[in-house]
């Protein structure tokens, strides 16, 4: 019975330990990301923010109105979202709408405080700052839609997570996706030889 | 766990007071309250998700924008298809089974071959079967929405695109089926001695040019395209595709079944897009893809060839329809082109998002064994499109080893990404029509891409215009290219279309299309009926040119198997060529007339895109109607007398999504998963602590 017993709390402890583990996680590997993306600035290149990550920082994230800043990490694949939020497509470079997802329990856990008119700013590698404005938000069912990259203007910022903000269930279909329009949009025609 | 059983233990062995030991008691107590609470905490989200999750699906119903709903509906296709002669009849069956308990009416959009002439639809309910009828398009809509209004069973088949159609089921009861059955006949491809039959499942998506009308009515919407300025029907033919695990696992399957009946000794069948399963019976071959079913995601292709020396270079079918007689006409000039001028070859390359995956890998290498035909005396350019127009040199440049190097270069590194604005590209790539020297060089177009647009109509009218002098050849890419786009640009472009099906079959048809862009055999054709005023009632009006490889077809009304059919031009070199075919030998044959009505319609369309006036709507419905047949403005209705469903019983609406053409990226994004188990495995935590302490307590408390 002790036994059991001691199996039990100990079972429990371990996973409270790895429960809590994950947001730890994801606060230290913002701080490490922060050197990163300081280096990839200065040097203008992707520099890894430790020698096997599989990603690296390709933006910074910034929501003036709730204090909050965060490393943008490239694509959302393997375990890159557990350090930051990931780009799924789109740089200011290419043109073409940016799309961000992130943990609803971490990163993007402030995504629920965002409001319409609310001042999003992003920075590139160079270094410049992109003000966006949000439009608005609303949930979406990721089993019956999908996101039509096409037919995103030019100049949107896509922000999503999952929703609801206190489920407990990891695999939900539900996603939150804030929208967002570049104001002031100032971008270059890619250099083309035709230039049509 | 170290924490909170160690004070237990210290505390036992000690002497200790009755008070303390109430006091300990009451402390844990108070944690697992507490624990308790946090518990609620967590729970309470569950149930609110719960909840939310309800409101959310009804939300999506009544905004219904960009998004479809889970296909409730599992659909099964059998193709059963007959070549006989030059003609492939093929009776297609479509079985819509409604998975859910609730009424439903399915929407499902998919291709046909591009000339295939629909003639017939047949709508079976369980034992009952309704034949349909052919009215004219908007007659049909509304007497398919009065039946769906009243709960009759009803099917109705529309033609979006020539290619490309939408079938409507109402009324599907839970848990039946019902099927609905299409007929339709096309003609078998012949080129170079092999003749080739396509079966198309899928549809690559497409591109809407042109920008999104405001305030459009608000109408049925049944795809993820909103109307734009040039495509005002991008609703209706932009089906959601979907990866084969996004559907029931025995949805968009297809049975095949084959039977080649040519006449002729064969000496091989081969398909470069699936393993088959072909059986010989004589001449007559029977033929199913290996396994029994294909994923309806990669265009079905037959190949197969006579013995050889007996290919056929001339053959006559006749067919008695309602006492008027067809005839139809094949006939290959079995001349060859002689490579005279030096060339300006201008290659147009697609690296729009819809060519992302395999495709841009195999335009990439057909566009490298292009540059390797090149002979110093050429002058050539790279354009690539997507949303914009980028092209390698100002203007062509002469092949030499440097620019050659230079292109391929530019060829390894492009990649697919962005939208498909074909208008400037084609623009660009003609722009040199007059730069011909005085007739010492031809200007050549290759314009390599899967045609994933919706505004084909546009196109073909721009390619009119700009052509000039040159020739546009089309290479069509991927595991579902729309193909109406590719045959009919290289129609307008007096040129040809060549397919490539996949990595493996890049070499065979680029050198067969590379020797015959050398020079057409045959031009200024002229094809004489006897007893028939010239071009009266024989289609095509105007033969193209013919290139090497390629049959003189066809086909005419109201001249009876006898005498001779004179067919002349004139050779490479200026010389006259002339053959005549006697008529009499002509083998018998079925459904001439419906080609022979397809083809005339397709030739007061083409009148109507030369004069720039509105088609002939009344003569196209009525020659459609009196054959029978699907047109832009004819289309077939089945409705079931009696009504099945109550007025009263709700009926949802399923837009089935296609498939994803294999090897393909899909251009729509997934929402990636972006949550992570923290709260999950804290409540876990908490709760097993919680609960051993618990047995903690009641341990202490039974046995104190």
């Amino acid at each position: 019975m002790t036994r059991l017993l001691l199996l039990l709390l100990t079972s429990s402890a371990t996973l409270l330990v790895f429960g809590l583990w994950i947001p730890l996680k994801a606060v230290i590997a913002q701080e490490l990301l922060e050197m990163a993306w300081a280096e990839s600035q200065a040097r203008q290149t992707e520099s890894r923010p430790w020698p096997w990550a599989d990603t690296w920082p390709v933006a910074r994230l910034a929501i003036p109105e709730l204090n909050d800043t965060m490393i943008v990490l490239a694509d959302t694949h393997g375990e890159s979202l557990a350090f930051g939020p990931g780009r799924l497509t789109g740089s200011r470079d290419h043109g073409g709408a940016v799309i961000i997802a992130g943990h609803r329990d971490t990163h993007f856990r402030s995504l629920k405080a965002l409001e319409t008119g609310n001042e999003v700013r992003l920075q590139g590698r160079d270094g410049r700052w992109q003000s966006y404005h949000v439009d608005g938000a609303r949930v979406v069912d990721s089993r019956s839609e999908l996101i039509d990259t096409q037919r995103l203007p030019e100049g949107t910022l896509l922000l999503v997570t999952c929703y609801p903000f206190d489920s407990v269930d990891a695999g939900g279909p539900l996603r939150y996706v804030v929208r967002a329009s570049a104001k002031g949009k100032q971008r270059e025609q890619i250099d083309t030889v035709a230039g049509i | 766990m170290i924490i909170s059983s160690s004070p237990l233990r210290l505390c036992s062995p000690a002497p200790v007071t009755r008070r303390q030991r109430f006091r300990l008691k009451r402390f844990l107590e108070g944690v697992s309250l507490w624990l308790s609470v946090l518990l609620m905490l967590f729970v309470h989200p569950l149930y609110a998700e719960a909840n939310e999750a309800d409101n959310v699906g009804q939300l999506h119903f009544v905004d219904g924008q960009g998004q479809w709903q889970e296909p409730a509906l599992v659909l099964d296709s059998e193709f059963d298809i007959q070549v006989s002669g030059l003609i492939a009849d093929t009776r297609l069956l479509r079985s819509f089974r409604n998975t859910s308990d609730q009424w439903r009416e399915g929407v499902f959009v998919f291709p046909l071959p591009e000339k295939a002439s629909v003639y017939d639809l047949t709508m079976t309910v369980g034992e009952r079967t309704i034949e349909g009828k052919v009215q004219p398009r908007e007659a049909a809509r509304r007497t398919y929405e009065k039946a769906k209004q009243a709960g009759q069973h009803a099917a109705n088949v529309e033609q979006q695109r020539p290619n490309l159609f939408t079938a409507r089921v109402a009324n599907i009861p839970p848990g039946e089926t019902v099927s609905v059955e299409l007929k339709y006949q096309q003609p078998v491809q012949y080129q170079a001695g092999v003749f080739e039959l396509t079966v198309p499942t899928t549809l690559t998506p497409r591109y809407m040019p042109g920008a999104p009308v405001r305030n459009a009515p608000d109408q049925w919407q049944g795809g993820w395209a909103m109307p734009t300025t040039e495509v005002p029907d991008a609703g209706a033919i932009s089906p959601f595709t979907v990866t084969p695990d996004d559907v029931a696992a025995d949805s968009h399957r297809a049975v095949i079944n084959l039977v080649i009946d040519s006449g002729l000794p064969i000496e091989s069948v081969s398909s470069p897009s699936h393993r088959l399963a072909s059986r010989q019976d004589g001449q007559t071959f029977s033929i199913r893809p290996d396994g029994g079913e294909i994923l309806m995601n990669r265009d079905f292709v037959v190949r197969w060839r006579p013995v050889a020396g007996l290919e056929p270079s001339a053959a006559v079918f006749h067919q008695s329809w309602q006492g008027e007689d067809y005839l139809m006409a094949m006939l290959v000039p079995g001349e060859n082109g002689t490579m005279a001028l030096p060339r300006d070859l201008v290659f147009v390359i697609d690296t729009s998002g819809s060519m992302a995956g395999e495709s841009i890998r195999q335009a990439r290498s057909a566009l490298q064994a292009g540059l390797d035909t090149l002979t110093p005396r050429d002058r050539f350019n790279v354009i690539q499109f997507n949303s914009q127009t980028h092209s390698l040199f100002m203007q062509p440049e002469v092949a030499t080893g440097n620019n050659l190097a230079r292109a391929r270069r530019y060829v390894d590194r492009l990649r697919a990404d962005g939208g498909t604005e074909m208008a400037p590209a084609l623009s660009r790539a003609l722009e040199g029509a007059g730069e011909t020297e005085g007739g010492a060089r031809v200007r050549q177009v290759i314009f390599i891409t899967d045609g994933a647009v919706g505004n084909e109509a546009a196109l073909f009218r721009q390619i009119r215009q700009q052509l000039g002098s040159q020739r546009l050849f089309t290479v069509g890419i991927g595991s579902a290219p729309n193909r109406h786009f590719m045959r009919e640009a290289a129609r307008w472009g007096r040129g040809t279309y060549t397919a490539i099906h996949s990595p493996s079959d890049v070499d065979g048809p680029l050198q067969a299309l590379f020797s015959a862009m050398e020079s057409p055999v045959l031009t200024d054709i002229r094809v004489d009926w006897p007893g028939q005023e010239t071009g009266k009632e024989s289609f095509p009006r105007r033969s193209g040119d013919l290139f090497q490889g390629e049959p003189l077809v066809h086909v005419v009304r109201g001249v009876p198997a006898m005498g001779e059919l004179k067919v002349s031009g004139r050779l490479p070199g200026g010389k006259d060529w002339t053959r005549t075919l006697d008529l009499q030998q002509a083998a018998p044959a079925t459904g001439l007339h419906r080609h022979w009505a397809r083809e005339k319609i397709d030739s007061l369309e083409d009148e109507a895109r030369v004069t720039g006036r509105e088609p002939d709507k009344a003569g196209i419905t009525e020659l459609a109607v009196s054959h029978g047949l699907m047109s832009a403005y004819t289309s077939f209705v089945a409705v079931d007398s009696t009504p099945a469903r109550s007025p009263e019983t709700p009926m949802e609406s399923d837009n089935l999504p296609t498939l994803l053409p294999a090897g393909s990226q899909d251009g729509m994004l997934r929402y990636p998963q972006t949550a992570t188990s923290a709260p999950l495995l804290i409540a876990l935590g908490l709760v097993g602590l919680m609960f051993s302490l618990a047995i903690v307590l009641l341990q202490r408390r039974a046995f104190p």
